[in-house]
């Protein structure tokens, strides 16, 4: 999804040591993607962006972060990458069965673009990173996983270091844009973005969540259903139940579903076939019924 | 006219709680010869077969057959309302579309009548085929609630596997496994607490653990329970109801899934 400026890696990057600052935009809000963005440069270099009057993204105004994303495009002294997980992704992730905590899809993220960044070849010396969790663990973590390179995890980062606000700003703008020109998977009529500021508390963002549920499919995929937001809105919804749980039940057991036998196979003779399975084994009934295992049905629920 | 009176009162009242989980509504039938009960679940996986003898009771009169079709959960509600040592005694006029149960107070200072409304169920009477075993293990009660009870908190099914070292429960699920084994153990003293194992060949099945939970209800009806396996055939867990009948559960195994069993 990134739309790679630095698709061809920058020649001073290949040769200099170079620090990168990572930082995240979107974490909290309830709808859109979380953006994880990266913003390297060489060491020598650092200076020069301290006076490129980066701050932190939430501080500047949006004309000012689009501004600011545009000259930080141009400028061939600066590399940059993002990584965007979409809401689909985050809901899998934080609802399957093995669940994955956001703060684990974050370091897997921030950890995705290190590694991104050092197989375009670029020599990276130093990463200042945002913390996501407790800083020293996040910081060890990083540290096995890329030896020789020093970490710096921080609270705040982005308002310490300049090249974390870069990245904040890269992040922020991504992220923005994404949502400004999401295209909804779902074909509902009466669909708005009037989503406000997608935190959870906000009375728009609520206005907007309650204006698009379903009773059947929950919300369209921008929201991430694993936020406690969302439960509330299931309150009414339609109960679905899911034949393969039955068989995903048996799975688990040795890796090998066993089948439950019933009474009647095992010379349990003489009961009567119960109302329910004769209706649906659809037996003497139109093969139209039967072909598409339709029942009859008394109560509807 | 129907009269049966149950010194034991509690009984009736363990009884119900035991198979009230596994079968909501069942006909009690009552002949001359005793109150029985037949019925299976509703996934027709399981089978609760209940006898308790006309001897048994103090007083018992049953002019005729009869069928009385009632919802297990109301009648556990009402037996709730009676003393653990009072006398219960169940009537029923001929033709009536209720049943009534009387609680006497061991002092005979307090009687209380609940009339509980009769249901028509349409069930008929299963012919339980008569098997040999190929194997029977005889072991506490409160033991096999015990194992039920810890396996069910790692897996979803069980296999009961008797050898000559013993019999063993053992359970995988995704967060590990468990074996337990039990010896043969047979105290002179305490012949509640024995574990005998009477085996004809080797047998190993597999069960889902929520029946086998269920059917522990039962522990408090009896020190002992019988487990009753045969390949190919559903287990047996008996509880024994002293000096008067048993309380049987039926539980059809789980198989591979390629294997068929032959009907």
């Amino acid at each position: 999804m990134a739309d790679a400026a630095a698709a061809t890696t920058l020649e001073w990057a290949t040769k200099e040591p170079c620090l990168m600052g990572i930082d995240e935009a979107g974490r909290g809000p309830v709808l859109g993607p979380m953006v994880y963005g990266c913003m390297y440069c060489a060491r020598s270099y650092n200076d020069t962006l301290a006076t490129l009057k980066f701050a932190d993204s939430k501080t500047l105004k949006e004309e000012q972060r689009e501004e600011l994303f545009e000259s930080l495009k141009v400028n061939s002294s600066i590399g940059w990458e993002v990584d965007v997980i979409c809401p689909k992704d985050l809901s899998a992730k934080m609802l399957k069965r093995s669940k994955v905590n956001l703060n684990e899809i974050s370091h897997n993220s921030a950890m995705g673009l290190v590694r991104k960044v050092l197989d375009m070849g670029v020599l990276l010396a130093e990463v200042y990173i945002d913390t996501v969790g407790d800083p020293e663990k996040y910081r060890i973590k990083l540290t096995e996983k890329f030896p020789g390179i020093k970490f710096v995890v921080a609270k705040k980062a982005d308002s310490l270091y300049p090249v974390v606000s870069g990245a904040s700003i890269v992040a922020k703008v991504t992220r923005d844009r994404a949502l400004r020109n999401w295209v909804f998977d779902e074909t509902a009529l009466n669909m708005h973005m009037k989503t406000g500021s997608g935190y959870p508390g906000d009375p728009d963002t609520k206005q907007w969540l309650e204006d698009h549920k379903h009773p059947v499919f929950g919300f369209p995929t921008l929201v991430r259903f694993s936020w406690g937001t969302c439960t509330p809105f299931f309150k009414d919804a339609v109960e679905v139940t899911w034949e393969s749980d039955d068989v995903d039940e048996d799975a688990t057991n040795n890796g090998r579903a066993k089948r439950q036998v019933k009474l009647s196979s095992l010379g349990f003779t003489g009961f009567k076939r119960k109302t329910e399975e004769i209706e649906s084994s659809g037996k003497g009934r139109c093969k139209f019924f039967q072909a598409r295992n339709l029942e009859l049905v008394r109560k509807f629920q | 006219m129907l009269e049966l009176r149950l010194v034991q009162g509690s009984l009736l009242k363990k009884v119900l709680e035991a198979i009230r989980e596994l079968v909501t509504d069942a006909n009690f039938d009552c002949s001359g010869t005793g109150f029985s009960l037949q019925a299976m679940d509703s996934s027709h996986v399981a089978l609760v077969a209940l006898l308790l003898r006309a001897e048994g009771f103090e007083h018992y009169r049953c002019d005729r057959n009869l069928s009385m079709g009632m919802n297990l959960n109301n009648m556990a509600k009402m037996l709730r309302c009676a003393g653990n040592d009072d006398i219960i005694t169940i009537k029923a006029d001929d033709g009536s579309d209720t049943v009534t149960f009387m609680f006497e107070s061991p002092k005979q200072d307090k009687i209380a009548d609940f009339e509980m409304k009769l249901m028509d169920i349409d069930s008929e009477h299963l012919g339980i085929p008569d098997s040999e075993y190929q194997a029977i293990v005889r072991m506490p009660s409160a033991e096999f609630m015990r194992i039920c009870k810890d396996l069910s908190s790692i897996g979803d099914t069980v296999v009961i596997s008797v050898t000559k070292e013993g019999v063993k429960f053992s359970t995988s699920g995704e967060i590990g496994s468990a074996n337990i084994v039990c010896r043969q153990n047979q105290t002179v003293d305490k012949p509640e607490e024995a574990t005998i194992i009477e085996m004809q060949e080797p047998v190993s099945l597999t069960f889902a653990l929520r029946y086998m939970n269920s059917f522990t209800k039962a522990s408090s009806l009896s020190d002992q329970v019988t487990i009753s396996l045969s390949s190919e055939l559903p287990v047996v867990v008996e509880y024994k109801i002293a000096e008067m009948g048993y309380i049987r559960f039926y539980l059809a195994p789980k198989i591979e899934e390629d294997e068929e069993m032959k009907p």
